[in-house]
């Protein structure tokens, strides 16, 4: 055979075979020059042409690719494009898009309207991250009892997530008219007191946060809106819920290509803690957040970010790395004094003062500051955010901050900065009379209370030590989770008091739990979740649906009835009311699981009717995946009520929304309805279904468990499907063999 | 981060093909595509759609996925189909040929009674030969014809533009008929 092949031949095989008859005769004439084996390759080539379509034409369409990988890879193709683009008009869920009001590397935020339930005009933002939409979704989802717990007047709620007809995901938020916080200091020449006074106010607003247990991850310029209410600037902070839904990271790809779509969502990684930019920043908490407000600190003060965004996104991304993680970020009066001499003058200006006297203000406790905030170490950062603002507190009223250490001729010359008259007048006495009794007395007084108040200072550094060793141990705790090391995990944490909640503790007991729920140790899988909702409950937060998710079937497979009971009941008591808007759906699931008596039914008839308008919503706004398990929680109460034909027809319609055939919903669904047969009397109908789930069931509990995903389906929700499903073997089954 | 997201990273860095990727992925699609095949009735086909979306989901469900990531996944995705598919053909088939690549020309009689599941093998022994030749073109033929891509889908997988894969792809259909066909 000959070596085909070469590129010419296909150059010209290209060419030829756009050319007719005698044309082509021409042209491969010419081409091959007397090269008769090409020429004869070329004319073997061009005759099969049509043969060879029909050839491939004929076996493609045995492979029967009628969908091919078209939904899936266009996110792909389409995420460098203007994805994310949509006509004004256009209604995405129950929003109609008014005008486009901004674009970023990550999306395009419109400014749209809702009609029902109120007339409301809302900021919507679409991710063009060519991303698992569902994923991106679900995540939302996990998180959303916590954002909706978010009540704060600097925080920009968000509302809704979705996906839109061409599969991206999108977030609705509140609307934020203003401009982003750097701009408006600027703008305005606030001087640097009036520059702290609104970073306080975005540290109150993201403690408030942390409280609730969401950690922004992104806190950057852009994500802080200034807007003015009668006069009066008010910081907002936006898109919290998001980056951790989108999972926005580090990765080589964002930094080389300054197209790809993900820089934006990153943003610049300026920004961003040395454990975010590590590759598998997997334990990023609350700290990564204080770390980035050191950062926006820094630039609010100086006018730079300590590290030049420009400059790492050229250094890629193991540079990147390594300047987060080893480099010490230069002091904000450094940095000044590193400056142009025009550009200092400028910035200077910009803060109403003079390069002499900006540099002389930052220089020292404001440094510290900055310097403890963005501490390479984590557990020597602030711990909280509002230790953070309590330390800017402490500058703005000359006390000491406690990013210093303390040294007596600090404190000493704190004291006299606060009270400089009387030190002046002070001094004349001394001067004059050597030794004033009165003044020196007076001053005594005052130096106690300034001392007295250096120790609470201390005390409360010492709780927040001790705090953070039990953190420290929680880390190591999370570190062995994460090295898969569960029993080790689970004894570290034993000797930690976990009194106080704790994001990272808050994962460590789920892991754990979850580690013994899927080896079946189901009683020390129900304590970690028991106290892992104490821990919830303690901090006024209630994420915990999914925790109760887990701890209801933990209950049931334990074989402890009454304690389940307990737990119900409590339930529908503390959430019944508004607290339970959200998740009415999954607390009327949690509270069937097991058959209940006619007063428990009675009990849970609010939440019950709020699911059903949820439903009507969720399935109006186009979001299957909610309206697939809303659906059917819905099914599971008319079964548990007795209303057989109610539980039909919502078990089927569960089932029409789409999902993995296998996941645990359609199972559960297809258990009810095979429950609901059986006792509508259709006993073929109902063993039917019935042994599709049964097969789905045991398949899947053949092989381990695995922790799950939201989309296949957690570990409990298959524990939830395997209990419903004993409870169906005896409805179905049992009756189909006795006579 | 699981296996697979650390593959990626090491591919990325040593700007090596999908190639290694492979391993994962068809370690994933053909696990569901036994099932598939296990539960199929005769005459019906792989939905591999079905089942790329499906080992996309248990690689990604827990978020590690990245849209850059896709156009690696879906090469390799593609190659672990060709894979599956001819395996599933090879069963099938009377033309047991694997491991014996060498070219017996087909008349036109000859491939006309032959069978689908035939006819894939011969395109796919005619396509190792293409592979050797020009790397590129035989890729299109496996994202085209084997992954069920769009021209639009191969040219962002592959960097090229469409009508790059267009020509690719009519070029590589002349030749590997040809080839069946025995005609040198």
């Amino acid at each position: 055979m000959k070596r085909p092949g070469a590129p010419c031949e296909a150059d010209l095989f290209d060419v030829a075979s756009k050319l007719v008859d005698d044309e082509r005769e021409a042209f491969l004439e010419r081409a091959c020059a007397g090269d008769d084996v090409m020429r004869q390759r070329l004319e073997t080539l061009l005759s099969v042409g049509r043969r060879a379509d029909e050839f491939f034409d004929e076996i493609g369409a045995t492979l029967s690719f009628s969908g091919s990988l078209v939904p899936l890879v266009k996110e792909a193709a389409h995420a460098a494009d203007l994805l994310g683009e949509e006509p004004i008009g256009t209604c995405i869920g129950r929003y109609k898009l008014l005008q486009k009001i901004g674009t970023g590397g990550c999306g395009v935020v419109y400014l749209a309207e809702q009609e029902e339930p109120v007339r409301l005009r809302v900021a919507l933002k679409i991710i063009r991250l060519g991303m698992e939409t569902q994923s991106v979704i679900a995540r939302f989802e996990a998180e959303r009892q916590a954002l909706a717990m978010m009540e704060h007047p600097n925080i920009a709620r968000v509302f809704d997530a979705g996906a839109t007809k061409r599969g991206l995901p999108y977030f609705v938020m509140e609307l934020v008219r203003g401009v982003r916080i750097t701009d408006y200091c600027d703008q305005n020449q606030l001087g640097i007191r009036a520059r702290l006074d609104l970073f306080v106010q975005v540290c109150h607003a993201i403690r408030h946060a942390h409280q609730k247990g969401i950690v922004h991850g992104d806190i950057k310029p852009s994500n802080i809106i200034i807007s003015l209410h009668d006069g009066t600037p008010l910081p907002k902070v936006i898109d919290f819920g998001i980056s951790k839904a989108t999972e926005a990271r580090l990765t080589d790809q964002t930094l080389f290509d300054a197209s790809s779509p993900l820089v934006g969502l990153i943003g610049t990684p300026a920004y961003m803690s040395p454990e975010q930019a590590h590759l598998n920043g997997m334990d990023v908490d609350t700290r990564s957040d204080i770390y980035s407000l050191g950062v926006l600190l820094h630039e609010l003060l100086t006018g730079k970010t300590p590290f030049d965004a420009k400059q790492l996104l050229r250094s890629g991304s193991d540079a990147i790395r390594q300047t987060l993680r080893e480099i010490t970020p230069p002091l904000p009066s450094r940095q000044l004094g590193e400056l142009r001499s025009d550009e200092l003058i400028k910035i200077a200006e910009r803060r109403q003062s003079t390069p002499e006297a900006l540099t002389a203000l930052l220089h020292h406790d404001l440094d510290w500051v900055v310097a403890k905030a963005m501490e390479k170490n984590r557990d020597r950062r602030y711990e909280t955010a509002n230790g953070l603002a309590m330390d800017v507190r402490r500058y703005l009223e000359n006390e000491p901050v406690l990013a210093r250490p303390p040294a007596r001729l600090y404190r000493f010359r704190k004291l006299v900065r606060r009270n400089r008259a009387v030190f002046a007048a002070g001094l004349a006495v001394a001067a004059a009379l050597v030794a004033g009794f009165g003044t020196s007395t007076w001053l005594f007084v005052k130096e106690r209370a300034a001392r007295q108040r250096a120790v609470a200072a201390e005390h409360e550094e010492a709780r927040l030590r001790h705090q953070a060793e039990n953190r420290e141990k929680i880390s190591e705790a999370a570190l062995l989770v994460r090295q898969e090391k569960y029993e080790e995990s689970d004894e570290l944490l034993q000797r930690v008091v976990l009194s106080q909640p704790s994001v990272e503790g808050a994962a460590v007991l789920r892991a754990v739990g979850g580690w013994y729920a899927i080896h079946g140790r189901w009683r020390l899988a129900a304590d970690r979740f028991a106290l892992l909702l104490t821990l919830n409950q303690r901090d006024g937060m209630d994420t915990a649906t999914l925790d109760q998710l887990r701890y209801g079937p933990a209950l049931v497979e334990l074989g402890d009835g009454a304690a389940y009971e307990r737990f119900r009941d409590e339930l529908i008591t503390r959430y019944t009311g508004n607290s339970g808007r959200f998740a009415a759906d999954r607390i009327v699931r949690i509270s069937l699981l097991l058959p209940a008596s006619p007063p428990v039914l009675d009990s849970l008839n609010p939440l019950a009717t709020v699911m059903t308008r949820l439903f009507t919503e969720t399935h109006a706004a186009g979001d299957e995946f909610l309206a697939g398990w809303q659906s059917l929680s819905v099914a599971l109460w008319e079964y548990r009520q007795g209303n057989f034909t109610g539980a039909m027809v919502w078990s089927l319609r569960s089932l029409s929304y789409r999902d993995a055939a296998n996941a645990p919903r359609p199972t559960m669904a297809r258990l009810i309805l095979a429950m609901a047969y059986a006792q509508l009397e259709m006993p073929a109908e109902a063993l039917m279904e019935f042994e599709q789930s049964r097969e789905t069931i045991e398949a899947k509990f053949k092989t381990r468990l695995d922790r799950g995903t939201p989309i296949q389906g957690f570990w409990f929700d298959w524990s939830f499907a395997r209990i419903l499903l004993r409870e169906a073997t005896g409805v179905v089954v049992t009756p189909a063999i006795q006579p | 981060m699981n296996d697979f997201a650390v593959a990626f990273d090491g591919i990325k860095r040593s700007g090596r093909a999908a190639e290694e990727l492979l391993p994962l992925v068809y370690e994933e699609l053909r696990r569901h595509a036994a099932t598939r095949l296990a539960q199929e009735s005769p005459g019906q086909t792989l939905q591999p759609t079905a089942l790329v979306h499906e080992a996309w989901l248990r690689m990604f469900g827990d978020g590690n996925c990245q849209w850059e990531n896709r156009a690696h996944f879906f090469g390799a995705a593609s190659e672990a189909m060709r894979r599956i598919l001819i395996e599933n053909a090879r069963r099938k088939s009377r033309l047991k040929r694997g491991g014996n690549p060498q070219r017996i020309g087909l008349d036109d009689i000859e491939l006309a009674s032959a069978t689908p599941n035939e006819k894939l093998i011969l395109i796919d022994e005619a396509l190792q030969q293409l592979r050797e030749l020009d790397p590129e073109k035989a890729q299109v033929v496996v994202q085209k014809f084997f992954g069920g891509h769009t021209n639009e889908e191969v040219a962002v997988s592959l960097g090229v533009t469409e009508r790059t894969v267009r020509r690719h792809w009519a070029y590589a259909k002349a030749w590997l008929f040809a080839s069946i066909v025995g005609q040198p």
